[in-house]
Order: C-alpha cells, then structure tokens, then sequence
C-alpha cells in the first residue's frame, strides 16, 4: 500500500513539472529553433540531450570510411556494390555535415596501403570514384561545395585524374563547404611532401633554413588547400580503433570517435551520437586549463 | 458559449494533452537510457573487479608478447599526481608489458622521471636512438620512455632541417651523393629523427587517459597503426579494466590497408 502511494505520488510531482515546464516551453518561441531535418534532431540556442549547439560544432570533420567490404559480405552483395554503398553514404554524410554548419569534410576514400588490394577491386574503386565525380559534378556547383583531392596521384589512371582536374577547377572558387577526398594518401608520405618542398624552396631561394618551424611545415602539407587543415573530429567506422595513416600531423588534438557501425550503415542518427559526444568533450589542446 | 467558440479551446487542450504525452514518453525514454548506463557501468565495475581476482579465464593467461610497445597517453591535469602513473607502471609490469611511452603534452612526467624510475622497482630509462632488442633475460623490466609535445612536430621540422641540410651538402658535392633525390623515404625520416634523439617505434597499443579521446600531441609518425583505446580518468583507473583493454589488443587483427 505504502509504495503504491510512493509511486502515485512520484508520478503526480513528475506530471506537475511537466505541466510547469510545457508552459514555460510554450511561452518561448520558435525563432531561435531551427529545424535542420525531418525532425531528428534540431539545432538551438541551449543545449538539450536532443539538440546540438551551433556554436560547438566542429569545423573540420574527417572520417575514416571502414567497413563497406564486410557490408557487402553480410548483405549477400559483392564487394563493389559495398563500395557504391559507400560512395552514396559519403555524399549523404557531407550534405547532412554541410547543413548543420561544419564547413570542411575529410575523407578517406583511398590509402597508400590500399594499392595492396586484389587489382580487380582497386579497379573497380578507381572506377566508382571516377563515375561518381563526373556524375556528381553538377551538384557540387548547384550546392557551392568546393572538392579538393589530396594524395600522392602517382598511380592514379589517367582518365580518374582528368576528372579529379576537371571536378576541382570547377568548384574552386567555392569557399564555405570545402569536401576534401583522400586519394592514394598516406600521412607518412604527407609529411615526407612537406619536407621535399620545404628543400624545393630553399633551393629556389624562397626560403631559409631558419625559418623552418611547425607554422611553415604545416602550410607545406597536402591539407594547405583549407584553412581548417587540423580536423576537430575524426570519426572510424567498423569497430576499428585506429587511425591507419590518415593525417597523422594534422591530428594531434582531434577528437577520435570509434563506431562499431559499418560505414554504409552509418546514417545520420550514429552521426548525432558523435557530435553529442564531441559537444559534451572539454577539448584543452594539450594546455592546463 | 457555443460550439463555435469551444472547438479552437478543446484543439488547444488536445494539443497541450498530446504534448504532454509525448514529453512523458521522452521522459521515459530518458530514465531508460540513463538507468541503462548506470547499469551497464555497475556491470563494467563488477566485471572489472573479477577480471582483478582472476575470477575470468581468459584474462589470466595474456599472450603478451604480442604487445612489445605500448603507449600511455595521460592528460595533463593528472600528469601532476604522479601515484597514480606510478601504480599503472606497476600493474603494467606485473601485466608483463616491457616497453612503455609515457606521454603527457606538457613533458610534466618527463620532469619527474628520476623519481617514478626510483618508485617503480625494475623500470629502467629507454635510452633509445634506434629500435630495442627485447630479450628474454630481460625478464622483469620494464623500459620507460618519457616523452611530450616537443617529440612530435618540433622534432619533426629538426629532422627535416637535418633532410635539408643533408640535401643541400649533397648538392654541393654531387659527385658524393648516392642517393640524388631520395634523401626523403621514410627510412631517411626516421634516421634523422634518431639523430635528433628521438624513438622511432611505433607502438603497438595506446592507452588514453584522461577526458577527451585525443592522443594529444603524441608523436604523430610514430601513430600510423597504434590502436587506440581511451580508457576514461586515470583517478578511476582499475586493473581490471587494463587487463580487458590489453587482452582485447591482442585479439585484433591488422590488415594494414589491403
């Protein structure tokens, strides 16, 4: 009897804050509520376990696209029709990262380390990033996204890197959505790039031995091309909880999110959870506080 | 009053009635989360509590060899109570682990190394300027490597000046160089980070302590394939937990790409 009563009790005080606060609710306007898609989620002034701060999203976002293979095997479809799951969830994933404000994307289409693939698929890769770039070329311009590419190139067919030319001299001048695609990149060679053209321009005379620091190595790495080249939240689908030489300079204060999620099913409820965790993370940039 | 007047009232209740419905189930759906995590670190806390008295198997016998390199990444508000580093050092060694990097971005542990070396019986410094053998005889220890900040891009750019200067000497003496343009693989990289005196391992497993997920500034050449596990405050740490985290490593299977 005594604890139906606490519980009776318990729930008219907790239907009594609730009236108390759908008024209070009711009496603040939807002005500073912004609904940014089919009502997941929306971005507001105040945060709330449902709702992102605007002021707190990240400029940067780099993922690391793992998993489409192993979609594909437990879907019963074929490794390309994994990658084409892929390609479609990264398209989605930079339009929903360029609605709620974060101005730069990375991703990792394609490492060093992935020329050691069976040909076939690296193949089939090379020809789903060449299909979708031309096909999407259109879009970028109507959306005013610009695309850059960063990676080594050396071993990229040349009719991919005619559309890779073609796709960034289109949507160079496009300065507020910026998708970065990593093509034959590896952050060790990265850095081996930087230091190649810091001795390229110390020959030229354009610079002195002295004036190499972290400020001019930095602007000498593939990521020159943005102005946020340090990502603030770098997420790895698939379960795996590494980084895989992507951006290993840039990455050094970045907020690492590991989701078990395979990145085809990477939809953007699992993006919500990262950026709730990024927002709720007290980022100190290796200082004391 | 009529029907006329009373329907735009009765719609306004009927509302505010389903927005309250629906604020309940929210609510709801909220105690269920939170309970859910309450329990599950209830759990996370028991688990860890047996995986400490061997009550679980698997986690007393660790194939340990396969983790030759491990590094711990301490935030820097901790760095300072070094008791604690010193008991994961421990449990580190009674673990079997041999080698360790231990890193906080400030350097605040490499300034207190004389002390955590004293404190924890059979550590020795890594005096490291290229890789380590780690051989059998060398049962008990445990080498320590401190490092900070200033082992990540400060030494990177010493090492590129290194680079250049080299290239440049070789442009002076043409008839010298061996090697024309290919003073920059990665192996010539990793030479002149060991002039400069820096390791150039690159470990195996990395545990992160503190508030955010980030490896703060550890030596970014070292990372390409560290797995990286963020294990949560270093002032809640527990054995239980490390245990977990290192038998998981050595579960995991790497296929570097391809």
């Amino acid at each position: 009897m005594l604890s139906l009563l606490c519980c009776f009790l318990f729930f008219l005080s907790f239907l009594v804050h609730s009236c108390l606060r759908l008024r209070t609710q009711a009496k603040r306007s939807l002005k500073d509520e912004k609904e940014i898609d089919e009502g997941a989620y929306v971005v507001g002034e105040e945060e709330t376990p449902t709702r992102l701060l605007r002021e707190l999203m990240p400029r940067h976002v780099a993922v690391i696209m793992d998993g489409n293979r192993r979609w594909a095997e437990r879907a019963g479809l074929l490794t390309s029709q994994g990658h084409e799951a892929g390609a479609k969830r990264l398209l989605e994933f930079a339009e929903l990262c360029f609605k709620l404000g974060i101005e730069t994307v990375s991703a990792f289409a394609f490492s060093t380390e992935n020329w050691g693939r069976h040909k076939i698929e690296v193949k089939c890769l090379m020809s789903l990033i060449q299909r979708y770039l031309k096909s999407k070329i259109q879009f970028f311009q109507s959306e005013e996204i610009r695309v850059s590419v960063i990676g080594n190139l050396e071993k990229i067919p040349e009719s991919l890197l005619g559309i890779i030319k073609e796709t960034e001299e289109a949507t160079m001048r496009y300065k507020k959505k910026h998708l970065i695609l990593a093509i034959d990149y590896s952050g060790r060679s990265d850095i081996l790039h930087a230091c190649k053209s810091i001795v390229k321009k110390s020959q030229q005379g354009l610079i002195r031995e002295e004036d190499v620091d972290e400020t001019l190595f930095e602007q000498e790495l593939l990521t020159k091309c943005t102005e946020f080249p340090s990502p603030d939240l770098l997420i790895r689908t698939s379960g795996e909880q590494r980084i895989s030489n992507f951006l290993l300079w840039q990455l050094a204060y970045t907020e690492l999110f590991f989701s078990p999620v395979l990145w085809p099913d990477f939809d953007k409820y699992k993006f919500l959870e990262a950026l709730i965790s990024y927002q709720r993370r007290e980022r100190r940039f290796g200082c004391r506080i | 009053m009529d029907f006329n007047d009373l329907m735009p009232l009765l719609s306004f209740w009927i509302g505010q009635i389903g927005d309250l419905g629906l604020d309940l189930l929210w609510r709801f759906i909220h105690i269920v989360v939170s309970l859910w995590h309450i329990v599950s670190g209830i759990f996370e806390a028991i688990l860890s509590n047996a995986i400490s008295l061997g009550l679980i198997q698997k986690y007393s016998a660790i194939d340990i060899e396969k983790l030759r390199c491990l590094a711990v990444v301490v935030d820097i508000e901790v760095a300072r109570d070094v008791s604690k580093v010193i008991d994961l050092l421990q449990w580190l060694k009674t673990i079997g682990v041999k080698q360790v990097g231990l890193f906080d971005s400030q350097g605040l542990l490499k300034k207190s190394k004389d002390m955590i070396l004293e404190m924890v019986p059979g550590s020795m410094l890594l005096q490291e300027t290229g890789e380590k053998d780690i051989s059998p005889d060398r049962k008990g220890i445990i080498d320590i490597e401190f490092i900070s900040s200033s082992d990540n891009k400060e030494a990177v750019v010493k090492a590129a000046n290194i680079l250049l200067e080299k290239h440049l000497k070789s442009n002076n003496h043409p008839e010298k160089d061996e090697e024309g343009d290919n003073v920059f693989t990665e192996s010539h990289l990793n030479e002149a980070l060991r002039v400069v005196g820096e390791n150039v391992r690159v470990p195996d497993l990395m545990l992160v302590y503190g508030p955010v997920r980030s490896h703060l500034g550890f030596p970014a050449w070292r990372l390409r394939y560290t797995e990286i596990v963020h294990m949560g405050s270093l002032k809640y740490m527990r054995y239980g937990s490390l245990l977990k985290a290192i038998h998981k490593f050595t579960g995991v299977r790497q296929n570097y790409g391809v």
